[in-house]
């Protein structure tokens, strides 16, 4: 992909291996017909938003879910569960009535908001839940600390590494969202980095040189989050299945 | 209480950053969708391809200015691929309003889409727009129970197109290859494979194209009048898998697995020529080193087959004027530009390659000029011609699911697996998939 992304279409597709020196008219090309810099921008937006609500939303649910008793609890994240199994392309057409009914259709907010709570991050913090002692929760509710106070003093920080794998699932998730977005969003200043190479290979003539810059730089930030976040990614998934 | 007042702190501490979030994220929105352009002199248009179909919307506009200076017409860039899911959940959502004015649709897409979801096109007035001056085998793909709702647009007429420099190593020249039969065809090319090692064509494994051109130019389909599947007792389809066949079993024709390796196939000289709609001509042209080395000629005909003609068509699409327009001048636009400007095409043939279907077009003088890459022949004024002649047939609402039991059929087959019972087992699939 780096190497292709050096390469002129013709190069590509005689199967050159070797770096080639058409990187700059590549990327001149890339600006010349796409907008890169809102697609980048979107994604930007829709990733971190989308992570950032994520994060809050699920580890709140994974936490009252371990922490606090209710009789119901259980059969509602079966249920929660339950919906991990049904597909996405089937509750697009009523989730799309309903973004439409609260005019929010072509909005990046119409991409965040299906995202934010999800089945699989609530049982991440459910299970990484399980290892915090519930004596601590009791000692600072004696000494009087909120239960605010407790979710955000005590258990979020011990829950770093579960963030950070949680963060990057997110993260990439939302960086690579392609179908709903595109059936969401009907403007072209709402792009994101995945419609922009799918714009790029919808022509009768594809230009590959420009395609395969386009998805290096379409990777990179998934690619430069993982790295930063490696090391605590793996503890927090390991921590999360013990 | 206390306990109450700690779970209400947490919901509006939860609630509060969400809101303001999402709040700051919805800003913009409109423009896009929305019968559409917001004023009585703006339409939307939904269509892909830059250099394509959005550049010959960006010319039209153009033309069209020059007599209503008010017009603008804003253009999203919607591949096809995404076009279509977009429209199917619009459909199914019953959210018409979110609809442009004009979109493109691809002509094999049209019966499916035409028969499923009448909802989302207007029909197309036919005092506005003179059907008549395009080839009936493209209006028949946007016509529905006799109704036309589009304006046919990219021409996807077929074409012969083959290395001249390696044919005439072989002895032969492009004329040995016009107007002959398909057995003719694998004669001579399995000669010119002998010769320079070279076979004359390629395409991707598991791909009905070549098949689905043959069946067309003999006006044959997978499907009856009635839109029931004839997979299983088609003597067309059954001679033109065994034409498919002989081609790769020859060794003339090579398979390759996806569309990027066919490309290159051409481009980089491991094969001497392709048979494809004329948008393929883009492509070719990409290899600048081989210019002035290409003709362009009909296909071979089928001659076991009843009907068999020496042209045929793959892909192509037409512009929709949907149901949520401004109709009238969405149907004007159209009239105007796609179905009455020679002006438009004339400029969009030397910067875009696209060739028009609309026939008045194909008698302009630009038509006429040869193209140096392709020795100076006029390729265009032929695809237009071969264009008027290609046989009308029947592509059914479920031309798809068609199409890929077949093509899988014929994975089978080129495997060794029987042709009756590959066939019957894409009927099955066939007719399962229209339960």
């Amino acid at each position: 992909m780096a190497v292709s992304a050096t390469n002129s279409s013709r190069d590509v597709l005689d199967s050159r291996l070797l770096p080639g020196d058409q990187l700059f008219e590549n990327f001149a090309k890339l600006i010349g017909v796409q907008d890169l810099g809102s697609a980048m921008w979107n994604s930007f937006s829709v990733a971190v938003g989308t992570t950032v609500l994520a994060l809050v939303v699920c580890s709140i649910a994974g936490y009252a879910f371990e922490i606090f008793h209710s009789r119901g609890k259980d059969f509602v994240m079966a249920i929660l569960l339950l919906a991990i199994m049904i597909p996405f392309a089937a509750t697009m057409v009523p989730l799309f009535r309903l973004f439409a009914e609260v005019g929010l259709v072509n909005s990046l907010a119409a991409v965040i908001i299906p995202a934010i709570s999800t089945p699989f991050l609530i049982l991440l913090f459910r299970q990484a839940s399980r290892s915090f002692p519930y004596e601590i929760i009791e000692a600072a509710r004696i000494d009087g600390v909120s239960e605010v106070g407790i979710f955000a003093r005590i258990y979020l920080p011990s829950m770093r590494s579960t963030m950070a794998a949680a963060a990057v699932i997110t993260f990439m998730t939302a960086w690579n969202n392609f179908l709903w977005p595109k059936v969401i969003l009907v403007n072209n200043a709402f792009q994101t980095m995945p419609m922009l190479i799918s714009n790029l290979a919808a022509g009768y003539v594809t230009d590959y040189g420009v395609l395969m810059l386009a998805v290096l730089l379409a990777s990179l930030p998934t690619m430069v989050i993982f790295l930063i976040l490696q090391r605590t990614f793996a503890e927090g998934i390991t921590g999360a299945i013990k | 209480m206390h306990a109450f007042s700690k779970k209400v702190t947490m919901a509006v501490a939860v609630a509060l950053p969400l809101t303001l979030a999402l709040g700051a994220c919805s800003a913009g929105g409109g423009g896009g969708g929305g019968g559409a352009g917001g004023d009585e002199n703006t339409l939307t248009a939904w269509a892909w391809d830059p250099t394509f179909n959005i550049n010959a919307l960006e010319e039209a506009e153009k033309v069209y200015q020059e007599d209503h200076p008010d017009f603008e017409l804003e253009i999203v860039e919607t591949p096809w691929e995404d076009l279509e899911p977009k429209l199917t959940t619009l459909a199914q959502s019953q959210q018409f309003g979110e609809l442009p004015d004009i979109f493109l649709m691809q002509n094999n897409a049209f019966q499916k889409n035409g028969v499923n979801y009448p909802d989302l096109f207007s029909e197309i007035d036919t005092d506005a727009v003179d059907f008549s001056q395009f080839p009936e085998a493209v209006t028949a793909y946007s016509t529905v129970d006799g109704v036309n709702y589009g304006v046919p647009f990219d021409n996807g007429t077929a074409i012969q197109a083959l290395r001249t420099d390696v044919l005439e190593e072989a002895g032969y020249t492009i004329d040995d290859f016009t107007d002959i039969t398909w057995d003719q065809f694998i004669t001579q090319a399995e000669d010119v494979l002998a010769k320079t090692g070279m076979p004359l064509l390629s395409g991707q494994a598991g791909a009905a194209d070549t098949v689905m051109m043959i069946l067309q130019s003999a006006g044959a389909s997978l499907f009856d009048d009635e839109g029931n599947p004839t997979i299983d007792d088609n003597p067309a389809l059954d001679e033109a898998i065994d034409i498919y066949t002989r081609l790769v079993d020859s060794g003339v024709f090579v398979e390759v697995n996806s569309w990027d390796e066919y490309l290159g196939t051409f481009v980089n000289g491991s094969v001497a020529g392709t048979i494809n709609g004329i948008w393929i001509v883009g492509s070719i042209q990409g290899a600048e080193d081989q210019a002035g080395k290409w003709a362009a000629t009909n296909l071979p005909r089928a001659e076991g087959i009843d009907g068999a003609t020496q042209f045929s068509a793959n892909g192509g699409s037409s512009w929709v004027v949907s149901s949520n327009a401004n109709v009238d001048l969405a149907t004007d636009f159209l009239a105007t530009t796609f179905a009455g400007s020679t002006e438009l095409y004339d400029t969009i043939l030397p910067t875009s390659g696209a060739v028009a279907n609309w026939i008045p077009a194909g008698g302009s003088s630009v038509y006429a000029e040869p193209n140096e890459f392709f020795g100076g022949q006029p390729i265009f004024a032929d695809v237009v011609r071969f264009g008027a002649e290609v046989p009308s047939n029947n592509t059914g609402a479920y031309y798809y699911e068609g199409r890929d039991a077949v093509s899988a059929a014929i994975t089978q087959i080129i495997g060794g697996a029987d042709l009756k019972t590959a066939l019957g087992e894409a009927q099955a699939n066939v007719e399962f998939a229209m339960e």
